[in-house]
């Protein structure tokens, strides 16, 4: 499931932290959470990151006759 | 998980900081101008920047914490908000406001994204858990 996780603590410290997306789509998909509360001081990317999205590949056969 | 981000806050939605105010049992006071501070600037503390020692006690609007003989002002800047109060003991904002007006900030920063989350269709969960407050939003 694709989540946004948003911890807000006491002392009004933000931590956004996304979950279930795969690539660039988190950051694109949180951007809006960052533009509507401050700006972004640090970020953390995750190995998830790095994956790409899947691609479907169609590969055909010569067939010879 | 796909990535970590820390944000540094800036108070952009008005309304939102009204409902923050109502959530928590503070008087938003619209237009007032003036905010109740100790009156004289003693210097031990750095000031925002933008605001000078002459701009401290003057608002946009005002926000009364029960209990509390200060208030919060509530000033613009550019295209946000900053809040300025004494954080003098005697002033008796911090038992309610938090330090460094961090219970404030936070229903803030609560309120900020249920507005805008729900409007972009998210379900919403709200949790609170120990020192901090949790959102959690799905996607459709």
């Amino acid at each position: 499931m694709k989540q946004i996780i948003i911890d807000v603590s006491d002392d009004g410290e933000i931590r956004l932290e996304t979950k279930g997306f795969t690539g660039k789509a988190c950051i694109e998909e949180s951007e809006f959470i960052k533009e509507l509360l401050g700006k972004e001081k640090s970020r953390q990317l995750t190995p998830v990151y790095y994956q790409k999205v899947k691609q479907t590949i169609k590969k055909y056969l010569h067939l010879c006759g | 998980m796909s990535h970590i981000s820390k944000i540094e806050l800036e108070i952009k939605d008005l309304e939102a900081l009204k409902n923050a105010c109502k959530v928590l049992g503070f008087q938003f006071m619209e237009n007032q101008k003036e905010f109740i501070w100790y009156g004289k600037w003693m210097g031990n503390q750095p000031l925002p920047t933008g605001i000078t020692e002459d701009d401290i006690g003057k608002c946009d609007h005002a926000i009364r914490v029960p209990n509390a003989i200060f208030e919060v002002g509530v000033i613009r800047k550019d295209n946000s908000w900053i809040l300025l109060w004494d954080n003098w003991i005697g002033g008796g904002l911090e038992p309610d406001l938090g330090k460094d007006a961090g219970i404030l900030k936070q229903a803030y920063s609560v309120e900020a994204v249920k507005k805008l989350a729900r409007k972009k269709g998210y379900r919403i969960v709200q949790k609170k858990m120990p020192q901090k407050v949790r959102l959690s939003l799905c996607l459709p």
